[in-house]
C-alpha cells in the first residue's frame, strides 16, 4: 500500500465529496421552499465548518478561505434565523451556495488530478462578502440584544424559576458536538411547546463549542413550565440521535413564582439598534456564564435509561476501498474453487466417507453463501447518481428559462458499484438532452399543447432478474421525425430516397456525430451526443433504446446487467486456448461446410443466414494463433450480436455455458493495446485455468 | 495446482546474517537467465513459483508469455530470455516481483541464492549502448559479476 499521506488525502476527498453531496441536496430542497429550516442551516454550518477544518489541515488554502466565509455567512443566518435574509436576496443566496459547491468540487478535482489549486478566489470571496454585508444591512441584526438577553436568561437559569419540571439529558459518550446536538434537541422541542414554556441550560449551545464540555459533564438541562410539555419533550428526546440517558428532575417545592417568561425568547423579535459589528467576525456569541453545575439536584427520579441498542437511527455504514472488495471477491472465488478441489480430490476416490461428505456439503453451503455476500457488498443504490440530476435540472431551468421538475422512481435500486460509476455521465447527458430538446421552449407552448406548464422528467430504475432498467422519460415535445431524418440526410447518415421506419430514424440519434440542435448550446450538442452515451452504456454491457411519441415526449431506456463482475459466458476453444463469449451476445451457432461460405471481391468471407449476409471472422487468423481449425467442417460458426453489429465468429468448439467472475486484465498489459482488439478481460475457470473474455464489439472493429 | 509452488519468501526474511553489520547491505536475489547472472532487490520479490500453467495471450509480443492465476490474482509473465532476444530452452521458474504497485512475473532459467550487497557497490554498466533491463553491475565475493536487474524498466516495456 502507498504512503500514509495518500490515505489521509483519500479520506479527505471522500469525506468532502460526501459533504458536498449532502449540501447539494439540502440546498436544492431548500430552494424549492425558498427558505432554509433551522436544521438545514445548522447542517450547512457544520458542513462548512468541517470543510474549513479539514482543508486547513490539508493546507488547501483556497478551500479553507471560501469555506470559512461561507461558515461566517451561515453563522449569521443561524443566529438570526432565515428571516434575516430578505426575500429579494434569497435567490442570490442559493446561487451563491451552488457556486460555492461548484467551486469546492472544482478544487477537489484539481486535488485529485494533482493540479495546483485555484489561486484567484477573489470573485467568489467578494460575492460572499457582499452578501454578508447585504444581509447585515438589510435585516438590522438583533444580535446584541439577543446576546444580552441570553446572558440574562443564563443567569436566571440555574434555578430556573417558574420552570419546575426539569429534564436532564445525557448524550452518548464521545459522540462529539454535544452542544449542537443539544441545540437540535431544543429546536425539536420548540416544535412541541411554546418557546416561552421552557428554557434550557447551558445557554448558547448553538454558538459556543465550550458548552459541549459542560453538557458532557453534567448533562443538558431542560426546564418546563408544565408537566405535559415535559412529557411531550421526552418523546422528542427519545427520538433524537445519540441520547444515552435522560431523567426527570423535579423541583419539589417549586417556588410559586409565576415569573415572567424568561426574557430570552422575547428578545428574538426585539429589534436592536446595534447592527452586527464586523461581518468578518465569525460571530461567536460570548460565552454565557457557565451555570454552576447541574442546577437543582432535587429528587432525581430516573424515568428510563435508554439502552445503547435502542431505536437509534445512527448510520451504520462504513466506507471501504473498492480494491479491498475486489480482493475479497477474488479470495472468495478462490475459496470456492479450492473447496471443490478438496471435496472432489482424486485421493478420495473409492472411499466411503459419510462424515466427510456431510461436512463437505455443509462447507459447500457456506461457501456459496459467502460468495453471495461478497458479491452483494459491491452493490450500491443508484440514488447518488440520480440525486445529482436534480442539480442539473435546476441549473438548466434557470439558464434556459424553462420550467421542469425531476421525479425519481426506484432510486434505492442496487447496482454494481462500477456500473453506477459508469452510468452517471450517460444519464446526465440524456437528462440534459431532455431539458434542452425535449421540454418545450416556453410554458405557454406547453399550455397550448394541453399539458402542465411545468415539464416533468422522470428518472426511474428497476430490476428485472439479471438486468437493471433505467428509464429517462420526459413529457416534452417528442422527437420530430422529419427534422431528424432531414438532418440525418444532411449529415450523410441517411439516403434521401429511402423510406425509414420511426425506429430507424430514432437510431440516427445515436449515430456518431449527430446532434439535433442546429446550434451548439452550453449543455448539450457539443457534437458528442447520444453516440457517446451509447458507447458508454455498451462498455458496461448495456443497451440503449429510444422511443418517442410526437407531442407526448420521449423515453430513453438503458438496460444494464446488474453486475459486471459475474456474467453468463460460453466457453469456446481455439487451438489450445479457451475464450469466453458473453452469452447475451450469442444468437445462434451453425455447423457449416466450406461450400456455404460466400466470398466477396476483397476476399472477405460471408455467411448467408435468414436472408441476410453476415461477415465471418476466423478467430485463429484474427489472433494469429498457431493452433486451431482451418476447415469450416472442423469447427463451428457462432452468430454474434452486439448492438447493431452482427457477424459470425469461427471457432473450434463450444465447450459449454458457465457463469464466470469477470476479472480485469493486469494493467501492465494495457501497454500492448489488446483491449481495443477484442480482449475484454479474463476469468478463472473451475479448474484454475484462465479463460480470456472476448469483447464482441471490439473484436469486430479490430477485424475490419 | 499450487502444491508445487515453492515459497522462498519466509527464508529470505529469516535468513540470519552471521556477518556483523558494518557497512549497510541490501539483499539481492540472484537468478540465471540465458547464462547471465542477474540480481534483483529482495524487497521487490514476492515469491518464487515453479511449474505454473501459463495461459498465453494473443496479440502481445512474444516475450509476454501470458498470464497466470496465482491464488486468484491474474499476473502477467515476461520471458526475460525472449526479451533479451535469445530464444532458448524451456524455463520453468517464475519470480513474482512487486514493483510500483504492480505485480509482474519474470520467467527465468534458475534461481540461485540470496546475497548481501553493500549499498553503493553497484556501479553503472560501462556499456555505451544502454543495457536492456540492466541498471548496474556489481562484483560478488566469489568473483562472479552480477547484473542488477532493472525492475522499473520492466514496467515500461512495450
Amino acid at each position: 500500500m502507498s504512503a500514509g499521506s495518500d490515505s489521509i488525502l483519500d479520506a479527505f476527498l471522500y469525506e468532502t465529496n460526501t459533504l458536498l453531496e449532502q449540501l447539494d441536496s439540502i440546498v436544492l430542497a431548500a430552494e424549492q421552499q425558498d427558505s432554509f429550516s433551522q436544521e438545514d442551516i445548522n447542517t450547512i454550518f457544520r458542513i462548512m465548518h468541517t470543510v474549513k477544518g479539514s482543508s486547513a489541515m490539508m493546507e488547501y488554502n483556497s478551500l479553507m478561505t471560501i469555506a470559512h466565509r461561507a461558515e461566517d455567512l451561515f453563522a449569521i443566518i443561524r443566529d438570526k434565523t432565515m428571516d434575516v435574509v430578505p426575500e429579494s436576496l434569497r435567490p442570490e443566496l442559493f446561487d451563491l451556495l451552488f457556486q460555492t459547491i461548484d467551486f469546492f468540487r472544482g478544487e477537489l478535482e484539481h486535488i485529485e488530478n494533482e493540479q495546483p489549486l485555484t489561486e484567484n478566489i477573489d470573485t467568489l470571496l467578494q460575492k460572499v462578502n457582499r452578501l454578508i454585508e447585504q444581509i447585515n444591512s438589510g435585516g438590522q441584526a438583533p444580535e446584541a440584544a439577543q446576546q444580552a438577553a441570553s446572558e440574562a436568561a443564563a443567569g436566571a437559569a440555574p434555578s430556573a424559576p417558574g420552570f419546575p419540571y426539569g429534564l436532564q439529558v445525557f448524550f452518548d459518550e464521545g459522540c462529539g458536538m454535544e452542544n449542537l446536538r443539544a441545540y437540535m434537541l431544543v429546536n425539536s422541542i420548540k416544535e412541541l411547546c411554546a418557546e416561552s414554556d421552557f428554557t434550557y441550560e447551558p445557554q448558547g449551545v448553538d454558538s459556543d463549542p465550550a458548552t459541549a464540555d459542560q453538557i458532557v459533564e453534567s448533562g443538558f438541562m431542560l426546564y418546563f413550565r408544565n408537566q405535559d410539555d415535559r412529557e411531550s419533550a421526552i418523546h422528542a428526546v427519545t427520538g433524537a440521535g445519540a441520547v444515552r440517558a435522560y431523567q426527570s428532575v423535579d423541583q419539589p417545592a417549586a417556588p410559586a413564582e409565576p415569573a415572567e417568561p424568561a426574557p430570552q425568547p422575547a428578545a428574538e423579535s426585539a429589534p436592536a439598534p446595534a447592527p452586527q459589528a464586523a461581518a468578518a467576525a465569525p460571530a461567536p456569541a460570548p460565552t454565557p456564564a457557565p451555570a454552576p453545575a447541574p442546577a437543582p439536584q432535587a429528587t432525581p427520579s430516573p424515568v428510563s435509561q435508554k439502552s445503547e441498542g435502542g431505536p437509534h437511527h445512527k448510520e451504520s455504514l462504513i466506507s471501504v476501498n473498492l480494491n479491498k472488495l475486489d480482493q475479497l471477491a477474488a479470495v472468495v472465488g478462490e475459496i470456492v474453487i479450492t473447496e471443490s478441489m478438496v471435496t472432489a480430490s482424486p485421493d478420495l476416490k473409492g472411499l466411503k466417507l459419510d462424515a466427510f461428505t456431510k461436512s463437505a456439503r455443509q462447507l459447500r453451503k457456506l461457501t456459496d453463501e459467502l460468495q453471495d455476500v461478497s458479491m452483494s457488498l459491491r452493490m450500491v443504490p443508484v440514488s447518488g447518481t440520480f440525486q445529482k440530476m436534480n442539480r442539473i435540472v435546476r441549473d438548466m431551468c434557470k439558464k434556459l428559462g424553462k420550467q421542469a421538475k425531476l421525479t425519481l422512481v426506484g432510486e434505492d435500486t442496487e447496482v454494481d458499484k462500477t456500473i453506477v460509476d459508469s452510468i452517471g455521465d450517460p444519464i446526465m447527458h440524456i437528462v440534459r438532452n431532455s431539458m434542452d430538446h425535449g421540454i418545450e421552449e416556453t410554458p405557454q407552448d406547453r399550455i397550448n399543447a394541453g399539458k402542465d406548464p411545468v415539464g416533468e422528467i422522470i428518472l426511474s430504475a428497476r430490476h428485472t432478474g439479471s438486468e437493471v432498467i433505467i428509464e429517462i422519460i420526459d413529457d416534452g415535445q417528442g422527437v420530430n421525425y422529419d427534422a431528424v431524418l432531414a438532418k440525418a440526410i444532411r449529415n450523410g447518415l441517411a439516403f434521401p430516397d429511402v423510406e425509414y421506419s420511426h425506429k430507424e430514424i430514432l437510431n440516427f440519434l445515436m449515430a456518431p456525430g449527430f446532434s439535433t440542435n442546429s446550434e451548439v448550446t452550453e449543455f448539450s450538442g457539443r457534437g458528442v451526443g447520444m453516440d457517446v452515451v451509447k458507447r458508454n452504456v455498451e462498455e458496461v454491457g448495456g443497451v440503449v433504446s429510444i422511443s418517442s411519441e410526437p407531442g407526448k415526449g420521449m423515453t430513453t431506456t438503458l438496460k444494464i446487467p446488474l453486475t459486471m463482475a459475474i456474467m453468463d459466458g460460453m466457453e469456446v476453444s481455439v487451438g489450445g486456448s479457451i475464450f469466453t463469449i458473453p452469452i447475451h451476445n450469442i444468437r445462434q451457432s451453425f455447423k457449416i461446410t466450406e461450400a456455404d461460405l460466400i466470398r466477396d471481391a476483397s476476399g472477405g468471407e460471408m455467411f448467408k443466414c435468414m436472408g441476410s449476409f453476415y461477415p465471418v471472422i476466423r478467430m485463429r487468423e484474427l489472433y494469429q494463433m498457431s493452433g486451431g481449425a482451418t476447415r469450416m467442417e472442423d469447427g463451428i460458426l457462432i452468430w454474434l450480436d452486439a448492438g447493431d453489429l452482427s457477424y459470425c465468429l469461427f471457432v473450434d468448439e463450444l465447450l459449454g455455458e458457465q457463469q464466470v467472475v469477470v476479472k480485469p486484465l493486469p494493467s501492465y498489459l494495457n501497454h500492448f493495446n489488446i483491449k481495443p482488439r477484442g480482449i475484454g478481460g479474463c476469468t478463472i475457470l473451475g479448474d484454475g485455468n484462465i479463460s480470456i473474455i472476448l469483447d464482441v464489439t471490439n473484436l469486430y472493429t479490430s477485424a475490419r | 495446482m499450487t502444491e508445487q509452488d515453492v515459497l522462498y519468501g519466509g527464508n529470505m526474511a529469516a535468513n540470519p546474517e552471521s556477518t556483523p553489520v558494518q557497512t549497510q547491505t541490501e539483499k539481492y536475489l540472484l537468478f540465471v537467465s540465458n547464462n547471465l547472472l542477474f540480481g534483483v532487490p529482495a524487497a521487490a520479490v514476492e515469491e518464487i513459483i515453479t511449474n505454473h500453467t501459463i495461459t498465453s495471450l494473443p496479440l502481445v509480443p512474444e516475450y509476454i508469455r501470458g498470464i497466470i492465476n496465482l491464488r486468484g490474482q491474474i499476473i502477467p509473465i515476461v520471458d526475460i530470455c525472449c526479451f533479451l532476444g535469445r530464444d532458448e530452452e524451456s524455463n520453468s521458474c517464475i519470480i513474482i516481483l512487486q514493483t510500483q504497485d504492480t505485480q509482474i512475473g519474470i520467467l527465468v532459467d534458475q534461481v540461485e541464492k540470496m546475497v548481501d550487497i553493500p549499498v553503493g557497490s553497484i556501479v553503472p554498466s560501462p556499456s555505451q549502448s544502454g543495457q536492456k533491463l540492466v541498471c548496474g553491475m556489481c562484483s560478488l565475493e566469489d568473483g562472479q559479476t552480477m547484473l542488477a536487474f532493472d525492475c522499473a524498466q520492466l514496467l515500461e516495456l512495450s
